[in-house]
């Protein structure tokens, strides 16, 4: 095996340059592979965090109260006998929060939106004043100054609101203004109701601009509803790999409490409400919920995006076959002679096509070594230069303003070994009919 | 007389396009164990043909070819190769050594085939038989490195460097100059007494005819009887 190595490697030194294409080539897709996997995983990383900082927990406690069968509010009842238990109960429990949710109208003297209106209790809302940042007043005030204004603090106090940079340069607003809410009821009716801007903070991926905060019981008063209502409890890990272990939990924790529980349904809160609507029930169900399903509305960008680099790799895969198989079938030519000595000094045709599977082999390995080290050094630079993207239509795909991409050490093991494989593989019939070559046709072979 | 090789109405014919071309024509032939035969003829004769038949390394058209008592048409192609491996060693005409390895590795690549030598003891016969061709200085070389002799003497102590039952060597003094040939024949010739080591050996030298017990002419093909030294009696009857 070792001498079976050395002549790999020596055979594919003497023919430097053509080896040498053939490793760059595959060097090159190595590289494409793990960083288009990191720029994957880094849009998944953004993802997670806008969404469990924005609109969601890692798990949510949720659900729907219906006051007619015909009606669904996404609000839960009872929420503090419920959150206790859960907050006593639940494995891994970093800490849970408690938000409203609701939708309506956000009003300014020139313009209007219309956005989910988002109940915090700021004093309970780590992960949230961890992860946003106030914005200079020159961020969404044309000739403004470096002066942050605000605080997110001031949430704890009634009919206030925060917005994010994008909002308040459209609602051309600065901290002190005064915004209406507008809200439509069950009822029929629209309730409004005047709030003053206390802090304007830092985009957090596009998603930011879907949704405004306000104290939570902000947006009881606006749908008048009482102290013992939310309309999410959402559940923070220490551990994001138990997820789908708590979860589980969690339902049975929460049906054995003698909750009703609504069918797993992999599918925003905001998107059950017709379907909720048309069920035959009154009263409460609890629906869980994890960070992903909240945000799977979004999960065709990593999906398509993932799709797309292996469509890509697949494509570039096949060439570099081709190109090994090519390569091989010279090898061979040149070294006809050669195998046919091998074989009459008693070599066994396994080893014929072990020689040749382990010339590629090596060349694969090699390459791939070369193509991975140099993806982990472009990561580092593109996320140490924040290389800015300029469409807007790549930032929805990104869902952050510049590139980041997250090389896990298993994506370069998968990637160094997956691309190893494949060159080997590639190798495996020109091995083979090498293999079958008869020492006597090999030995006259001229050339 | 116990024959290590024998020969019967051995034909082999190649095919070239819709031309058959007979390269040996009727070989009846026995070698005994021991034996320092010498294959004879001109060029085109069929002493290449009929050493790769013996070698095992090609097939006959007709007749029948034994190997240390076995028949090799009957031998399944793995069979054949640990045949070759662990009874025969082969030198080429044009040597066939491998270019990216240098003498040493060259020599010591039937061994690491074997499997069961130990590294100790395959570098202890490798210096030697390289001590032996007289390649002692040129052990690092690589094939590309060496004069046509000096790859011929590679080929030879690769050959050796097994201690095969049997030793086929076509033309092994062709590019030798006179007294190196000397020496290597000399050598083969110690171990053929010492080992009892059979060499079959194709030459034009009558230097090496010589030292041959046997001399075998070839024609066409045909084992010319009239201008050789009568063939030894048969050992085979059917
Ligand atoms: N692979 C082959 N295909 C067709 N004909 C062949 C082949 N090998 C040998 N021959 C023919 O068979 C005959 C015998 O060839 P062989 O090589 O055995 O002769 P030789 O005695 O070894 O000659 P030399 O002294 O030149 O080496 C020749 O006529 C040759 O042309
Ligand atoms: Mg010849």
């Amino acid at each position: 095996m070792g001498q079976l190595i050395l002549i790999a490697t020596q055979n594919l030194l003497q023919h430097k340059r053509r080896n040498l294409l053939l490793g760059i080539a595959i060097a090159l897709v190595t590289a494409m592979l793990i960083t288009l996997l990191g720029l994957s995983a880094g849009i998944e990383t953004t993802m997670l965090r806008s969404a469990t900082t924005l609109s969601s927990g890692h798990i949510n406690v949720a659900g729907f109260y219906k006051v007619t069968s015909g009606s669904a509010a996404p609000l839960v009842t009872g929420h503090k006998e419920l959150e206790r238990l859960v907050r006593e109960n639940t494995p891994h429990l970093d800490y849970t929060i408690s938000r409203m949710r609701g939708w309506g109208k956000v009003i300014s003297d020139t313009t209007s939106f219309q956005a989910g209106i988002n109940g915090v209790d700021i004093d309970t809302e780590r992960g949230l004043k961890n992860v946003l940042r106030l914005a200079p007043q020159k961020d969404y005030k044309p000739g403004g100054t470096e002066e942050i204004r605000g605080n997110l603090d001031n949430l704890r106090e009634p009919n206030t609101v925060m917005l994010f940079v994008e909002q308040a340069k459209r609602l051309e607003v600065d901290v002190g203004d005064q915004l209406t809410i507008s809200a439509p009821t069950p009822r029929g009716v629209s309730n409004t109701l005047s709030v003053s801007v206390v802090a304007i903070a830092k985009d957090v991926g596009f998603m930011s601009g879907w949704g405004i905060f306000v104290p939570n019981q902000t947006v009881r008063d606006i749908y008048q509803l009482t102290e013992d209502t939310t309309g999410a409890i959402m559940v923070y890990l220490d551990d994001i790999a138990k997820l789908e272990e708590v979860e589980n939990h969690l339902r049975q924790l929460v049906a054995k409490a003698g909750h009703r529980l609504m069918e797993k349904d992999s599918n925003p809160f905001w998107m059950k409400f017709e379907r909720v609507g048309n069920e035959d029930w009154i009263g409460q169900k609890i629906d869980i919920t994890n960070w992903e399903d909240e945000i799977s509305f979004m999960s065709w960008t990593i999906q398509s995006f993932d799709a797309l680099t292996g469509i890509l790799v697949m494509i570039l895969m096949i060439l570099v076959a081709v190109g090994i198989m090519n390569t091989l079938w010279i090898a061979i030519r040149e070294r006809t002679r050669e195998i046919g000595t091998m074989r009459a000094i008693g070599a066994q045709k396994g080893m014929i096509s072990k020689m040749f599977l382990l010339e590629a082999a090596v060349l694969g390995f090699a390459s791939t070594a070369i193509g991975a080290l140099a993806a982990v050094l472009i990561a580092y630079s593109i996320n140490t230069s924040g290389v800015v993207i300029p469409s807007e239509a790549f930032q929805l795909f990104t869902m952050s303003e510049t590139l980041h991409v997250l090389v896990r050490p298993q994506t370069v093991v998968f990637s160094v070994g997956l691309l190893t494989m494949f060159t080997t593989l590639s190798a495996l019939y020109p091995a083979y009919r090498a293999a079958k070559l008869k020492p006597i046709t090999a030995i006259h072979h001229v050339g | 007389m116990n024959a290590i090789v024998t020969l019967n109405e051995v034909v082999k014919e190649y095919r070239l396009g819709s031309v058959v071309v007979p390269a040996v024509r009727g070989v009846t032939l026995a070698i005994d164990t021991g034996e320092f035969l010498s294959i004879a003829g001109p060029s085109g004769s069929g002493k290449t043909t009929l050493l790769n038949l013996i070698g095992c390394v090609d097939t006959a058209t007709r007749g029948t070819v034994t190997v240390d008592g076995q028949n090799t048409a009957t031998l399944s192609e793995r069979a054949l190769t640990d045949l070759r491996l662990h009874k025969l060693g082969f030198i080429f005409q044009s040597f066939n050594l491998i270019g990216v390895l240098n003498v040493f590795q060259n020599v010591e690549f039937p061994l690491l085939l074997l499997g069961n030598v130990s590294k100790v003891e395959r570098t202890r016969r490798v210096e030697k038989i390289i001590e032996q061709v007289g390649l002692s200085e040129h052990i690092r070389h690589r094939p590309n490195e060496l004069s046509g002799g000096q790859r011929q003497r590679v080929a030879i102590a690769r050959a050796l460097v097994t201690n095969p039952r049997i030793v086929l060597a076509d033309e092994p003094t062709a590019n030798l100059d006179s007294v190196t040939g000397d020496k290597i024949i000399q050598l083969m010739k110690h171990m053929n007494d010492n080992q009892d080591t059979t060499f079959i050996f194709s030459t034009h030298d009558p230097k090496v005819t010589r030292y041959a017990d046997r001399v075998i002419r070839l024609k066409d093909g045909q084992i010319d009887d009239e201008n050789g030294v009568p063939a030894k009696p048969l050992a085979v009857s059917a």
